[in-house]
């Protein structure tokens, strides 16, 4: 009798649970819909004091639109620029001055005209100290933008410089006579107050935000281009994991997931009805040696470490191919990347040669080298939270030790790492660039970017700033090219950092999908153009 | 009891406080700065003009005393370096669906573990009873993760009888409200069930062992010589005796769930306070992170003080003076 009881209590949940799953059995897909899961976060439509994230940016860019957009064709050449709020423009002779006239036919989706004033108020914000803006600095050389007519604006700048399209272009055109009532000072203390003021001038309108769950983006009908978007409704769903977005496009339950993992990749391959693409996403990891630290002093020394080091072997088993080894902080992708450099062949033998001409040799027989009585012992520090570098660490710990070099791998919180690579008070240390189309360098690898900078390595070669600094003021970067490569020789010969991989971004989508183009600027590049066959 | 629970209410505040004065220790005084920009073309005096926006180049004790006063005069934890957004906004939205989450596991381990125990009680020592002692044992040695990885694999995935992730379906904010509370019951039931299912062993055992003792017990025998049958015996008689020891499981499950629900939320998609804590602890998102262990805190006193209550009224042996 009791078990009876006790079997109706578990059939009772069980029907509870079956009753619910009933509403979540399969409906015919939805065409004018498309969902996509990304890892994002959208607490404020205002990209100033929003997050400085891609997936952040690559949303807002949906709603706003820069002047000029950057093309995603940097692999054949220095960034090119197509129209975007702008329909075209021009550089004054002396190139201080760049006239820029906007469509005619963009408006504000309460029906207002997109308008110089907006170009200028956008341009005061974006260089305002009270909000502070992040990528101010690309506005540093512009010391006024003014209004010429409604319809053209005047771009001022200190000096000529290669860069010009790009500070212009950096940051969206916001909506001046929605967002100027409130003061520049107020804007970080209230993001949501910019979701209630929210006038849109891109492809999509927001139709509706559930925090922490996804934004819904609809067709914005008042759009420039003629017949875009093709979708009425984008759903963007977030997930916190990599595994959990996977799931979610197994299901069925999102179309397309970008941002995959290299496992998750793997249960996506070969899915039928799934595709899987893998792009560039211009960034490079690497192990910076401190050359102030008596272990890394002499590049025969750090070219031996090269040599000691398995990169294809991380690639293969911590990146499963989804990556290619490293050789250049120009990477593989970009226009300047000089593809006659061979990468350091993986050769332990011929390291141990190399440390020993460069004098180091185990006299007291304990397995260590040592020279001058300093043993080849180092702290190997990374981030915590990363977990591909991690068993990176792991990998040339194992590597190293084979040739009698004991590194010690670490882990660390990513604020103190980069406080103390900064102040060169570590070892070696593994960390990720994101290079910029600029392809301007300095800020890594000149001798001025040493003392609290980002040239953590604290490497400083005379001929390597010439040619840094000479780079940076070139109006035409593809007349550089040469220089680029000599530059890329240098660092590949001297291995101030050793470039371990470059890794490449997954994305999956449903196959009946066209046109889905993400790139390296931005997972949901060219978004109004998606579609379903 | 009004002094009971003004007293019980005072030792939870100084308690809160202890709490909240070692999480800003901690935070504070670990290695590393938040405002540090992780971006190279992100200028150094960036970082300085957002250390002063937020406060952070005041000394540590003025930052300790304004951050307090601001939490304790105006409930204002701050904003998220991360987001920018306020911090007691962020976790205003993410509570619910964590309070929703726990509050179902707690239900669905309670159904189960009180299932099982029955069917383990109503026959000691038989093969059924071994195989509900075995199985409660299993899966509470299971870890959290690991079942709610495997679940979304066989269940929704692979067999499609519950959604994959989410707490929602996409766009359901166009549904009624009654067709919202059954998508919602559809994406909750899982997770619940994978958060509830480790308690559910403990709760199972507990039972078991106090109907079993409850049989032994004069007021045991004394309902079974009335005449009384075996399913009044053990689901009145024997549950209330039983009744104060799962009470006091309660409260103890209370920490364990919180913290199941951090991984079961970034496992299930679920948008709670596990998942933007999380992201909060690997972005060093200070203000959120001690806004999140304040809330962790403030529930898992507050679940303790419900038990204890909730104990006085069912156990008369128990009294609040």
């Amino acid at each position: 009798m009791i078990p009876v009881v006790a079997m109706r209590l578990l059939a009772a949940a069980g029907l509870a649970a079956i009753l619910t799953w009933g509403c979540a059995s399969d409906t015919p897909p939805d065409r004018t819909r498309l969902t996509v899961g990304m890892r994002f976060e959208y607490p404020t439509p205002n990209e100033l004091i929003g997050p400085s994230t891609l997936s952040y940016s690559a949303i807002s860019n949906q709603f706003f639109l820069p002047l000029m957009a950057e093309q995603p064709d940097f692999r054949d050449g220095p960034p090119t620029w197509a129209p975007g709020l702008a329909t075209d423009w021009e550089f004054s002779e002396d190139r201080l001055q760049l006239t820029v006239r906007l469509r005619q036919d963009a408006r504000w989706s309460d029906g207002e005209p997109v308008t110089a004033e907006d170009v200028r108020f956008s341009w005061l914000a974006q260089t305002d100290p009270d909000i502070p803006w992040s990528y101010s600095l690309y506005k540093e050389s512009i010391t006024d933008v003014e209004v010429v007519d409604a319809g053209t604006v005047r771009f001022h700048f200190d000096a000529a410089g290669p860069t010009a399209l790009a500070d212009v272009s950096t940051g969206l055109i916001l909506p001046k006579h929605a967002w100027e009532p409130r003061p520049f000072a107020e804007w970080r203390g209230d993001p949501g107050w910019f979701f209630e003021h929210l006038v849109t001038g891109g492809p999509f309108l927001l139709e509706n935000r559930t925090p922490g769950q996804e934004l819904v983006l609809g067709r914005n009908p008042d759009y420039f281009e003629d017949g875009l978007p093709r979708l009425e409704r984008v759903v963007l769903r977030t997930a916190s994991d990599g595994a959990a977005l996977t799931n979610l496009l197994l299901a069925g339950e999102v179309d397309v997931a970008t941002g995959l993992g290299a496992t998750d990749a793997q249960r996506i391959a070969n899915q039928p009805g799934l595709r899987l693409i893998a792009y560039s996403n211009r960034q490079f990891t690497f192990v910076s040696w401190n050359t102030r630290r008596p272990w890394f002093q002499d590049a025969e020394t750090r070219r031996a470490l090269a040599m000691a080091i398995d990169r294809q072997a991380m690639v293969d088993t911590i990146w499963h191919g989804y990556a290619e080894v490293g050789n250049s902080p120009i990477i593989s992708s970009v226009w300047a990347h000089d593809a006659g450099l061979e990468p350091w062949p993986h050769d332990p033998r011929a390291a141990r040669d190399l440390l020993a001409a460069a004098g180091w040799t185990d006299g007291d027989g304990d397995g260590i080298l040592e020279r001058d009585g300093v043993p080849f012992r180092f702290e190997l520090a990374t981030f915590a939270g990363a977990p591909a570098r991690w068993d990176a660490m792991q990998m040339i710990q194992a590597d190293l030790r084979a040739i009698g070099i004991d590194a010690q791998p670490r882990r660390v919180e990513p604020g103190a790492l980069i406080q103390r690579m900064r102040d060169k008070d570590f070892d070696a240390a593994a960390s990720a660039f994101a290079i910029d189309t600029s392809l301007d360098l300095r800020y890594a690898f000149h001798s001025r970017s040493i003392p609290g900078g980002d040239n953590y390595a604290a490497y400083a070669n005379p001929e390597l700033d010439r040619l840094l600094d000479s780079f940076a003021t070139r109006l035409d970067p593809s007349a550089g090219l040469e220089d680029l490569h000599r530059l890329q020789r240098i660092l590949h010969d001297d291995q101030p950092i050793l470039v371990l991989w470059e890794p490449l971004t997954l994305a999956a989508f449903n196959e009946e999908l066209e046109s889905v183009e993400p790139n390296a600027l931005s997972p949901l590049a060219n978004l109004q153009e998606w579609a379903w066959r | 009891m009004i002094r009971f629970v003004l007293r019980r209410l005072l030792a939870a505040a100084i308690l809160l406080l202890i709490v909240l004065t070692l999480a800003f220790a901690v935070v504070a005084l670990a290695p590393g700065d938040p405002m540090a920009p992780t971006d190279p073309r992100i200028p150094p005096e960036q970082a300085e003009r957002l250390r002063a926006l937020y406060g952070l180049d005041q000394p540590l004790p003025v930052q300790y005393v304004r951050w307090l006063g601001a939490v304790v005069l105006h409930w204002d934890w701050g904003q998220s370096y991360r987001t920018g957004q306020p911090v007691a906004e962020l976790l205003f939205d993410a509570l619910p669906p964590t309070l929703l989450l726990a509050g179902a596991a707690l239900l669905a381990q309670y159904l189960l573990g009180i299932g099982l125990g029955l069917l383990a009680a109503c026959r000691p020592n038989s093969r059924l009873d071994l195989s509900v002692r075995v199985a409660s044992l299993v899966v509470y040695a299971l870890p959290t993760f690991w079942v709610g990885l495997m679940a979304v694999l066989v269940v929704a995935v692979g067999l499609g009888l519950a959604p994959a992730g989410g707490m929602t379906s996409a766009a359901a904010f166009e549904l009624g409200p009654v067709a919202a509370a059954l998508d919602v019951l559809a994406h909750l039931w899982l997770p619940a069930l994978v958060l509830g299912l480790s308690m559910a062993g403990d709760i199972a055992r507990y039972t078991r062992s106090s109907l079993i003792e409850f049989q032994a017990t004069e007021a045991g025998r004394a309902a079974r010589a009335r005449g009384l049958s075996e399913t009044r015996i053990l689901l009145v008689h024997g549950l209330a005796h039983a009744a104060p020891r799962l009470l006091q499981l309660a409260s103890v499950s209370a920490p364990l769930l919180l913290s199941g629900a951090v991984v079961a939320e970034v496992v299930f998609a679920w948008p709670g306070l596990g998942t933007a804590t999380l992201l909060a602890i690997q972005s060093g998102d200070i203000p959120v992170v001690l806004a999140a262990t304040a809330y962790g805190a403030g529930l898992v006193i507050a679940a303790s003080l419900a038990a204890d209550l909730l104990l006085t009224r069912l156990d008369p042996r128990i009294s609040v003076e």
